[in-house]
């Protein structure tokens, strides 16, 4: 090769080891632009997912103050209804009807104390969840299998993460608080299992019962509303989802993924 | 004459020296505090080094070369510039094992040139391996800034623009190092070669990045201190 090309070889070379670290550093700058936007963007989305959580609570707590309204009004307070007429309709003379009418009102009474426990127990969730969501699932169960109704097995995996996310857990126990009432007022299970898992980051709540079922297309818009598309409504609000199965005769099985903490 | 020892390089250092005497000299970090001495020692060597070189110009019997007092502030250059190395990437990862690696790697290249060829010839293999040494170390600590998660602002960051100057001087002197047989012999003016120009160039930009750095520094150590 002529000298003259090395040369020019070597100018060119130091030309580009000159030029070089500029084209580094505003390499740099341009990422750190990047950077920036990217964490302005998640920031971003962190206080949107915040407002989400928050306008979920609003919506569950307006829910629930709802089913509390509905049940006082036409539960409770018809059952009271009926224990007052039926107690006024008591006449003093005729022993045998009057017994008849007294265990008749009994009987409302004790009706009502239960529909009252059941409206309490909706109220309590938060303070259930403030002591983590294990527990809360823990007492959600003793509190049913105390009715003797119910013989309810509970899995729960070790490995659930210790770091808690309060509005996390609290939406999981209202859906699980739903399922359950679901189960109470239209399953006529004698079974149901639960299993709290954590899986690729998500916690898997699984509660399946041996009710009676029921086909989706059977399900009313009014039912659906309160109840299932509420479970996969809550669940989406969270990130995550939820999949009920169910057939006539074979029990109902859902199962609610939600990414965690 | 006393117009000889300001040169367009020493000028860049002592302005540098004094922009660092004033914006450092209050600062919390010992590694940035010590850039005044750093720059101090740089402008003192390179002020004996003009005088050396006239001393031994007048004596016309004896050829000499003042290359043996930049052969000692090579020591003074290695210390320094590893020392706020060391200080910048410990705020990433636990940069002693690198650090004491190249530090011991250029010591040893220094004491086998010493050897080799005593301390008045210049020492091309520390040179050469300390400037390759910086541009890695520059190159590490912008991979360590782009992976952390933490966003700064790089226009008035300290670090950054002193790891820029670093990097800007050595990638272009370890050209310079590696070619410099070839490009010492382009004359661009009948006075000086092409080297002269890029040597004078590097240097200036250098110094004109580091003196935005401690300005930085000192406008940031005030309002923040998380900023390094």
């Amino acid at each position: 090769m002529a000298d003259y090309d090395i040369k020019e070889l070597v100018l060119i070379t130091t030309l580009i080891f000159l030029i070089a670290p500029a084209f580094i550093i505003s390499y740099i700058f341009v990422y750190n632009r990047r950077k920036k936007k990217h964490i302005e963007e998640k920031a971003q989305m962190r206080l949107k997912f915040g407002a989400e959580i928050a306008k979920a609570q609003l919506e569950v707590q307006e829910q629930t103050m709802q089913t509390i309204g509905a049940d006082l009004h036409d539960n409770i307070g018809q059952l009271l209804s009926l224990t007052s007429l039926t107690l006024n309709s008591i006449e003093l003379d005729k022993p045998a009807k009057a017994q008849q009418k007294i265990n008749a009102s009994i009987d409302l009474v004790l009706r009502s104390i239960k529909e009252m426990r059941l409206l309490g127990k909706l109220l309590q969730g938060d303070q259930l969840v403030a002591m983590g969501l294990p527990e809360a699932i823990r007492q959600e169960i003793s509190w049913m299998e105390k009715s003797g109704k119910y013989q309810v097995d509970y899995t729960q995996a070790n490995d659930i993460p210790l770091i808690k996310n309060a509005d996390k857990d609290l939406i999981i126990f209202r859906i699980l608080q739903e399922v359950l009432n679901n189960i109470i007022k239209h399953a006529f299970a004698s079974q149901i299992s639960i299993t709290l898992e954590y899986i690729d980051q998500k916690l898997k709540l699984q509660i399946a019962d041996n009710g009676v079922g029921f086909t989706a297309s059977n399900v009313s818009v009014e039912q659906s509303g309160m109840g299932l598309s509420n479970i996969q409504k809550r669940a989406g609000i969270i990130g995550g989802e939820a999949n009920i199965v169910s057939n006539p005769g074979a029990g109902t099985n859902v199962t609610v993924f939600i990414p965690y903490p | 004459m006393i117009s000889d020892y300001f040169t367009l390089n020493t000028s860049a250092e002592i302005i540098c020296f004094v922009i660092a005497f004033f914006c450092l000299i209050n600062d919390k970090s010992p590694a940035w505090k010590s850039q005044i001495l750093f720059l101090l020692i740089t402008c003192i060597t390179e002020l004996i080094g003009i005088y050396i070189k006239k001393l031994y110009l007048a004596d016309r019997v004896h050829v000499h070369l003042n290359i043996w007092v930049y052969n000692i502030f090579i020591l003074f250059q290695i210390g320094f510039t590893f020392f706020l190395f060391s200080h910048l990437l410990n705020k990433h990862i636990n940069s002693k094992p690198i650090i004491l690696a190249g530090l011991a790697l250029l010591l040893v290249m220094y004491i086998v040139e010493v050897f080799l060829h005593g301390f008045f010839e210049k020492h091309n293999l520390t040179t050469t391996t300390m400037s390759v040494l910086f541009v890695l170390l520059s190159l590490f600590y912008f991979y360590q800034l782009n992976k952390d998660a933490h966003y700064i602002n790089l226009v008035f960051s300290p670090a950054f623009w002193w790891v820029s100057g670093v990097l800007f001087f050595y990638f272009g002197r370890t050209a310079c190092n590696i070619f410099y047989y070839k490009l010492s012999l382009v004359v661009i003016t009948p006075k000086h070669y092409l080297t002269y120009y890029i040597y004078n160039a590097l240097n200036i930009l250098l110094y004109a990045c580091w003196s935005y750095a401690f300005i930085c520094r000192k406008w940031l150590t005030t309002t923040s201190k998380n900023l390094y």
